[in-house]
């Protein structure tokens, strides 16, 4: 995060003072931690309009940001803002925790893949049955009572199915937790 | 619209920033906050009886250094405000030190022997004074929110409640042409309160009137 703000603060103190191609890297680098900060607050469209959103903010108000403070907070303060006015848009949730800018600076697209893939090759080493039910029941919020219709399983068998599964996975992680790395 | 035709055209035509643009634009709300309430005071309230003789007393000018000192703080509370990950509380802080002044004064007169301490806390306009400080202050309100609106506050209740103080001090100063009360314990006591009451009222309104 601190190699971050050193070359998102050399570009934005170039952006002030005209440099149009400095500005665009910005811009580009800084869309990569919005969508992965939404993503993991808001639902698809939402986010997507939020980054959008965030960016126009950016560039409207971008006279407000002060040299002499982190460029990392500065960009985090209206991340959360324009979360905060989305929720408060959709009703959703009045309050939003006090996280850092570390959340926003700390993820960004590549590292969720990264995270994606890591899942995907655990649910992997599942036999077909359960993988599905545990997609269904953990990933995709498919309701027990649904899962069980589709697979005819009663409603405690599809729980203690889930819940077996997803041991085993903790179990395999912790015997060898670098397996596939 | 896709994301990377937004960065494309946001980029495009990309204009320069001019420094100081953040202090040019509240000074512009100063300017014009400080001369709507000095309208305001002049057409409801009217300067002071005997005015020529009162500007070359010390009262008058303990008024104008006490709400010019909160100006002068407010200001810079305000500033922070309006730029995300900016810390308010520094700034907030320092209000404290114009205050302790004015304390010191008040317990420096109301110490003083034969002083009637009644007089000095209440004086003669209190139930006047009251009303007047936030309706004076109304105009200075407004255009603190103009210029907030323009930067990017993002806590909104703080940085109302910071504007809200900031107007409060201006409508303070222009107040003072028309206040006929001369003690630091009446100062101390009265224009703290309908500062901070008009602090509170920007806290609230900010929580919407600030939204952008």
């Amino acid at each position: 995060m601190i190699a971050q703000e050193a070359q998102y603060r050399d570009w934005m103190l170039a952006s002030l003072a005209g440099d149009a191609a400095a500005y665009r890297m910005l811009l580009q680098g800084l869309t990569r931690h919005l969508r992965s900060y939404y993503a993991r607050r808001l639902d698809n469209g939402a986010a997507e309009d939020a980054v959008q959103e965030t960016l126009i903010a950016i560039h409207a108000r971008r006279a407000t940001y002060d040299p002499a403070l982190p460029f990392t907070a500065w960009v985090y303060g209206i991340a959360r803002y324009k979360l905060i006015d989305e929720y408060r848009r959709t009703k959703r949730r009045a309050t939003v925790p006090l996280d850092e800018a570390g959340d926003l600076f700390g993820h960004d697209e590549a590292t969720d893949a990264i995270a994606r893939r890591d899942v995907r090759k655990l649910l992997d080493k599942l036999p077909e049955a359960k993988r599905r039910l545990v997609e269904d029941i953990k990933l995709r919020g498919v309701s027990v009572a649904d899962a069980a219709a589709r697979t005819g399983l009663s409603e405690s068998a599809v729980k203690v199915t889930v819940h077996r599964a997803i041991k085993a996975l903790g179990e395999d992680l912790e015997r060898d937790p670098n397996a596939d790395r | 619209m896709r994301t990377d035709d937004l960065i494309a055209q946001l980029s495009s035509g990309l204009e320069p920033v001019k420094t100081g643009a953040v202090t040019r634009l509240l000074l512009i709300a100063v300017a014009a906050g400080l001369a709507a309430s000095a309208l305001v005071m002049l057409t409801v309230l009217g300067l002071r009886h005997h005015f020529a003789e009162a500007i070359t007393g010390f009262g008058i000018w303990m008024k104008f250094a006490y709400t010019f000192a909160l100006i002068a703080f407010g200001f810079g509370l305000v500033e922070r405000a309006g730029r995300p990950g900016a810390d308010m509380l520094r700034p907030a802080l320092l209000l404290v030190l114009p205050f302790a002044a004015i304390v010191l004064l008040a317990a420096l007169q109301m110490a003083a022997p034969g002083a009637d301490m009644h007089q000095l806390v209440m004086g003669r306009s209190t139930s006047l004074c009251a009303v007047a400080i936030p309706l004076v202050a109304a105009p200075s309100l407004v255009a603190a929110f103009w210029a907030l609106r323009q930067l990017a506050p993002t806590r909104l209740g703080l940085a109302g409640a910071g504007a809200g103080m900031f107007a409060g001090a201006m409508g303070a100063f222009v107040y003072a042409f028309h206040c006929p009360e001369d003690s630091a314990p009446f100062v101390a006591v009265w224009y703290t309160l309908w500062i901070s009451l008009t602090s509170v009222i920007g806290a609230f309104a900010g929580r919407w009137a600030l939204r952008w």
